[in-house]
C-alpha cells in the first residue's frame, strides 16, 4: 500500500471520469422528462421516476430503426467490399510485386495528403451524371478504394512466409487458388483488425450522407441525428436518447473487442 | 525470400524422382510468373485508384479553371478568372484566416493533451485499465451524436457547464453563439474527439522506450523532467512526427462541428475553407469556385506537410 500511488491514481480517474462528463451527461438526461433536462440542483438518476418514454418514441415512433438499418447496410456492403478490395490489391503490392508495384505505391501513399473534401466535387458531379445521387451506392462506391486500407494489407503480405505459398504450388495449386485456400485464410487477423477499424470510420461519416441523400428514409445514422436535432429544436431529453442508442451499438463494440482494437491501433501505429 | 533461400538448398534435381521433378519445375515457373500474375491481381486495384483517386483530383483542378453548367452538363474554359474572384473575396480571406486559426490551436491541444494522456497510462497506477478506457472512449464514439451532445451541454444559458459556472457566481462566456468563442471552442471539442487516437499511438511509443536507458539517465542524476527530454523524446520522436502530420491534415479537413454546431456562423466566424467548400459546392451549386477553393486547401496542405518533412531532420531521430 502506498498512499502516493494511490491519491495519484485515484486522481487520474477522476481526470478520466471528467473527460467523459458530456457522455454521462447525456445518458442521464435521456432518462428525464424534457423539464428536468437543465434541473438545479442537478439529478444524476431519478430513481423513483425514471423516464423511459424517449427511448419508447424513438424506438416505435421515430425513424430510428430505419436510420440503424441504413447504417448498417451502408456500413456492412462497404466493409465487405473494401476487405475483398484490400486483399487482393495488398497482395499484388506486398506478395507478388508486380513490376513497378514499388513506384506505383508511393503514388498511393501520396494522396493521403489530400483532403477528402475534394474527391467528392467531383464524386458529386460524376454521380450526378449517373444518377446514383440519393442512393446508398452513392456512400458505398468511394469507400471501397481505400489506400490506407491497401497499405495495411500490403504490410501484412510483405512478411508473409513465402514458404506456405510455395508449398501450394507444390500441391499444384495456382497463383490465384493459393491465395484463396493459403493467404486469406491466414490473414484473418489482420483482416478483422482492418474490419473492425473501418467499420467505426464508415459508421461515423457524415459529409458523404449530407451532400448525396435527399430522401428521409435514406438517411443513415449521423444524417438521422442531425435531421432530428434541427426538427425537434427543443426536444433535448429525445435528443440525448437518440445520441445514445447512436452510440451504444458502436461504445459496446468497442468495450467487447477492446484489447484487440487497442493492441492493433498500437500496432499498426508503429509502423505506420 | 526466406522461401526461394530453402529451395535453392535442396538437393540436385537429378538425384530426385521423375515426378517431383515435374511438379518442381511447375513450381519454379509459378515463382517466376508470381510477378507477371500480380499484374491481374494489381488491375482492381489501379483502375479503382485511376477512378476514385487520381481522376477526381485531375477534375478538381480542371474545374478550377472551368465553368459547369450543372443543368445541361457544359463545360467552359474560364482561366484563372475563380482565382481572382477568390482573392478578391473577403469571406474567402476571413476562411483562410479561420483555418489557421482553428489549426493553432487544435494542433498543439491534441498532440500535448495526447502525450500527456499517453504519459499517464504509462505511469505506475492503479485502474489503469479503466483510465484508458475513459480517455479513448470519446474517439470510439459517434462524431455526430456526441455533437448533438456538446450543442446541449454548451447551452449559453441554462447548460450545466454555464449554470455551473453562473452559481458560482460567474460570468462565462457563450461559446458556439459568440464570435470570439466559437471557433476557439469547436477546436476544443475536435481535440477532445480525436486526441484518443493520439493517445495509444504516443503511448505504444512511450512502451517501446527500453527501461533500462531510463534507470542509467537516473543513476547519472538526470531529473524525471530532463530524462524526459534527453532520453524520452527522441526515442518517441518519429511517432511524434507522424502524429504531428496527421494532426495537421485532420485540422485542415475539420467539418462536421462546423457542420453541425455553428453552420459556419455566427456571421462567418467558424467558416473554414472546408466549410467554405461544402457551402459554395453543395449549397449554392458554384463548383468551379468551391474547386478553386479545394486547390488552395491542397497547397496549404502540401506546403505544410513539405515543410515539416524538411524541419523534421532537426528533431526526428531515427534509429
Amino acid at each position: 500500500m502506498k498512499p502516493g500511488k494511490w491519491a495519484k491514481s485515484l486522481f487520474f480517474l477522476a481526470v478520466g471520469f471528467l473527460f467523459i462528463t458530456p457522455l454521462v451527461w447525456m445518458l442521464s438526461t435521456s432518462f428525464k422528462y424534457e423539464s428536468q433536462v437543465f434541473e438545479t440542483p442537478f439529478v444524476l438518476v431519478h430513481w423513483n421516476d425514471i423516464n423511459w418514454s424517449n427511448y419508447e418514441y424513438l424506438l416505435t415512433e421515430s425513424p430510428f430503426l430505419t436510420w440503424l438499418k441504413n447504417s448498417l447496410f451502408v456500413v456492412v456492403v462497404s466493409v465487405v467490399f473494401r476487405l475483398a478490395f484490400a486483399a487482393v490489391s495488398g497482395y499484388a503490392f506486398g506478395f507478388l510485386r508486380f513490376p513497378g508495384s514499388g513506384p506505383i505505391f508511393v503514388v498511393y501513399l501520396l494522396t493521403l495528403f489530400v483532403p477528402y473534401q475534394l474527391y467528392l466535387l467531383p464524386q458529386f458531379i460524376a454521380y450526378r451524371f449517373l444518377g446514383i445521387t440519393d442512393t446508398h451506392w452513392a456512400l458505398i462506391l468511394p469507400n471501397i478504394v481505400d489506400v490506407l486500407s491497401i497499405f495495411f494489407m500490403r504490410q501484412f503480405f510483405m512478411t508473409f512466409p513465402r514458404d506456405f505459398i510455395h508449398a501450394a504450388y507444390l500441391e499444384g495449386c495456382g497463383i490465384a487458388r493459393s491465395f484463396i485456400r493459403i493467404a486469406v485464410p491466414l490473414a484473418q487477423t489482420p483482416l478483422v483488425t482492418l474490419g473492425i477499424l473501418s467499420f467505426f470510420m464508415i459508421w461515423d461519416q457524415y459529409y458523404q450522407p449530407l451532400i448525396f441523400l435527399k430522401s428521409p428514409e435514406l438517411f443513415t445514422l449521423p444524417l438521422g441525428l442531425h435531421s432530428f436535432q434541427t426538427q425537434y429544436g427543443h426536444e433535448y431529453a429525445k435528443q440525448m436518447a437518440l445520441a445514445c442508442l447512436a452510440i451504444v451499438p458502436v461504445l459496446a463494440v468497442f468495450l467487447m473487442l477492446q484489447r484487440r482494437f487497442v493492441e492493433s491501433m498500437m500496432s499498426s501505429g508503429i509502423k505506420g | 525470400m526466406m522461401g526461394m533461400g530453402l529451395l535453392r538448398g535442396l538437393p540436385p534435381r537429378n538425384n530426385l524422382r521423375q515426378g517431383v521433378t515435374i511438379v518442381s519445375k511447375s513450381n519454379r515457373s509459378l515463382e517466376r510468373s508470381e510477378r507477371t500474375v500480380g499484374l491481374v491481381f494489381a488491375i482492381p486495384s489501379l483502375l479503382g485508384f485511376l477512378a476514385f483517386i487520381v481522376m477526381p483530383i485531375l477534375f478538381v483542378f480542371a474545374l478550377s479553371v472551368t465553368e459547369i453548367d450543372l443543368m445541361d452538363n457544359r463545360f467552359s474554359f474560364e482561366g484563372t478568372k475563380f482565382f481572382h474572384r477568390l482573392f478578391k473575396d473577403e469571406d474567402f480571406w476571413q476562411a483562410f484566416v479561420n483555418t489557421f486559426v482553428y489549426l493553432a490551436i487544435y494542433v498543439p491541444l491534441t498532440l500535448l493533451l495526447g502525450l500527456g494522456m499517453a504519459l499517464v497510462l504509462n505511469a505506475k497506477l492503479y485502474f489503469r485499465a479503466i483510465i484508458r478506457t475513459f480517455f479513448i472512449i470519446p474517439y470510439v464514439t459517434t462524431y455526430i451524436a456526441t455533437l448533438v451532445v456538446w450543442n446541449v451541454f454548451l447551452h449559453p444559458t441554462q447548460g450545466p457547464v454555464n449554470s455551473l459556472l453562473i452559481s458560482w457566481g460567474l460570468n462565462p462566456p457563450h461559446y458556439m453563439v459568440d464570435t470570439n468563442w466559437a471557433l476557439p471552442v469547436l477546436a476544443v471539442i475536435g481535440s477532445w474527439k480525436d486526441v484518443g487516437f493520439h493517445c495509444l499511438l504516443f503511448l505504444a511509443a512511450l512502451q517501446s522506450v527500453p527501461k533500462d536507458l531510463h534507470e542509467s539517465a537516473a543513476i547519472d542524476g538526470a531529473g524525471a523532467f530532463r530524462r524526459f527530454r534527453h532520453v524520452t523524446f527522441p526515442l518517441i520522436s518519429p511517432t511524434s512526427f507522424f502524429l504531428l502530420l496527421i494532426t495537421i491534415i485532420g485540422g485542415l479537413q475539420a467539418f462536421y462541428q462546423m457542420a453541425l454546431l455553428t453552420k459556419g456562423g455566427p456571421s462567418f466566424s467558424t467558416t473554414t475553407l472546408t466549410y467554405l467548400i461544402y457551402r459554395t459546392a453543395f449549397e449554392y451549386y458554384n463548383f468551379s469556385y468551391a474547386s478553386a477553393v479545394g486547390v488552395i486547401l491542397f497547397t496549404i496542405t502540401l506546403i505544410l506537410v513539405l515543410v515539416n518533412w524538411i524541419w523534421q531532420k532537426k528533431w526526428v531521430f531515427y534509429q
